[in-house]
C-alpha cells in the first residue's frame, strides 16, 4: 500500500509527476472533504455556542432518544449505538472493497461494495425512524402557553413531539440543531449511497477491470469514510455530551 | 519527449499490492475496527449510566468523551482513509490548516458564548421576553403583561 517509488531529486524537478505522489482525483477529493469538514465543524461549533450560551437546562439525549424497535421498555442510547455500529461496519466493508481493488480482485470489490450499500441504506432508514419518533413525541407531551386572540389571554395547551417551532423535550434550539445537523449528515449519507451504487454498477460492468485499476472505488471510499467520520462527532456532541 | 510528458509510473498502479500484503493489511483493518467498536461500547455504557450520577455532565466526563472521539477520528483518517500511507507533506497540507482553523472556531464560540450568555450583555429585547415569561409563570395570564411589554418595546424603539 506504500506509495514510495524512489526518484532522484534531479528527476523530480523536471516535472511530469503529480504533487504529493497522489493522483489528481484523489487530491481533489481530499480538498473537497476538507471544505466539507469545515462546514460540519462550523455547524457543530454553532451548536456548542448555542448550548454554552443557553441559560436554561439543555435537553439530555438519554431522556429524548429512548425508543428501540419492537421493544416497549425505554432503552436510552441503544438505538443510536446500533446506528453507529452499522455505519462503522459499512466503513470497514468499504475499506475492504478498496483493498480488494488493490489486488484487482473484482469479485471481492463487488461483495464488499454490496455490503457497504446495504449498510448505508440501513443507516438512512434508521435515521428516518429516529426522526419519526422525535417528531411524534412521547405520550405525555408538554404544556405550552399560546396567545388566544378571542379570549384575549394566554391559554395552556398540551403538545407532543418536536418541530421547527416547538419542542416537547426542552429548548427549541435543540430540535432545530438536531434537524439541521443530522439532516445535513443524512443527506451526505444518502448521496454517498447513490454514488456508491453508481460505482458498484461500473464495477459490475467491468469498467475498472478494463482500466486496470480500481481508483474510483478508492475515491468514493474516501467520501464514505468521511461520512462515518462526521457521524463519530455528531454522535458525541448530540448523544453523549 | 513532449514538454507535457506523462510517462511517470501511474500512481494508481503504485497502489497495487500482492496477496501477502493484502492479508496483513486486512488483519490491521479488522484490528482497527475492533478497537473502534470497543471505544464506542465503552462510550455508550458511560453515556447511559451518566444520568442520575454526580459525575454526569462534569468537565472530566466531557474531556473523556471528546478525547475518545478524536481518537476514533484519528483511526478513521489514518487507517481507513489511508492518510498514514501518504507522503508526510500531504498529511500536513490536510491536517494543519484544518486543526488551526477549528481550534480558532472552538475558542471564539466558547469565548463569545460566555459573553453573550450573561444576562447583562443581552439586548433589552431579550429581557422583555424573559420578563414576559416570568409574568406568565407567576400566573398573570391577562393581557396586561402583554400590553405592558408591547408598550415598553415601542418605547425602546
Amino acid at each position: 500500500m506504500s506509495h514510495s517509488v524512489e526518484i532522484d531529486s534531479k528527476e523530480a524537478w523536471d516535472g511530469g509527476q503529480s504533487p504529493f505522489r497522489l493522483s489528481y482525483g484523489k487530491i481533489f477529493m481530499w480538498f473537497f472533504l476538507i471544505s466539507d469538514a469545515l462546514t460540519f465543524g462550523g455547524l457543530l461549533c454553532a451548536y456548542g455556542f448555542a448550548r454554552h450560551k443557553a441559560d436554561v437546562i439543555w435537553p439530555k439525549a438519554e431522556n429524548v432518544f429512548t425508543h428501540f424497535p419492537f421493544v416497549h421498555q425505554h432503552l436510552p442510547l441503544a438505538y443510536v449505538g446500533l446506528m453507529t455500529f452499522i455505519l462503522i461496519m459499512s466503513s470497514v466493508t468499504m475499506v475492504l472493497a478498496v483493498e480488494a481493488g488493490h489486488r484487482n480482485y473484482k469479485r471481492g470489490v463487488i461483495i464488499w461494495m454490496f455490503w457497504t450499500i446495504i449498510g448505508g441504506l440501513m443507516f438512512v432508514g434508521s435515521q428516518a425512524w429516529e426522526w419519526y419518533h422525535f417528531i411524534i413525541g412521547t405520550s405525555e407531551g408538554a404544556l405550552r402557553h399560546i396567545w388566544h386572540p378571542e379570549l384575549g389571554k394566554y391559554v395552556e395547551e398540551t403538545f407532543y413531539g418536536a418541530n421547527m417551532t416547538y419542542n416537547e423535550y426542552g429548548v427549541q434550539q435543540f430540535a432545530n440543531f438536531f434537524f439541521f445537523i443530522t439532516g445535513f449528515h443524512g443527506t451526505h449519507v444518502f448521496s454517498g449511497v447513490v454514488i456508491n451504487f453508481v460505482i458498484f454498477l461500473n464495477v459490475l460492468k467491468g469498467t475498472y477491470e478494463k482500466r486496470g485499476h480500481y481508483e474510483m472505488v478508492e475515491k468514493v471510499g474516501l467520501y464514505w469514510h468521511f461520512v462515518d467520520l462526521v457521524w463519530v462527532f455528531v454522535f458525541t456532541f448530540f448523544y453523549l455530551l | 519527449m513532449s514538454e507535457f510528458h506523462d510517462d511517470y509510473p501511474q500512481y494508481e498502479l503504485m497502489a497495487h499490492h500482492s496477496e501477502e500484503e493484502g492479508k496483513t493489511g486486512r488483519r490491521t483493518l479488522w484490528n482497527v475496527f475492533w478497537i473502534m467498536l470497543a471505544i464506542t461500547i465503552f462510550e455508550l455504557i458511560i453515556g447511559s449510566m451518566a444520568p442520575g450520577h454526580g459525575w454526569s455532565g462534569t468537565l472530566w466526563i466531557k474531556v473523556l468523551f471528546i478525547s475518545l472521539t478524536v481518537l476514533k477520528a484519528a483511526f478513521i483518517v489514518l487507517w481507513f482513509m489511508h492518510l498514514k500511507h501518504e507522503t508526510s507533506f500531504f498529511k500536513y497540507v490536510v491536517l494543519i490548516p484544518y486543526i488551526i482553523f477549528i481550534c480558532y472556531l472552538i475558542f471564539i464560540s466558547l469565548n463569545e458564548g460566555t459573553y453573550s450568555g450573561k444576562i447583562e450583555n443581552r439586548p433589552n429585547f431579550d429581557n422583555l421576553i424573559i420578563k414576559q415569561q416570568e409574568d406568565l409563570k407567576a400566573g398573570h395570564h391577562g393581557g396586561a403583561a402583554h400590553e405592558k411589554s408591547a408598550e415598553a418595546e415601542a418605547e425602546h424603539h
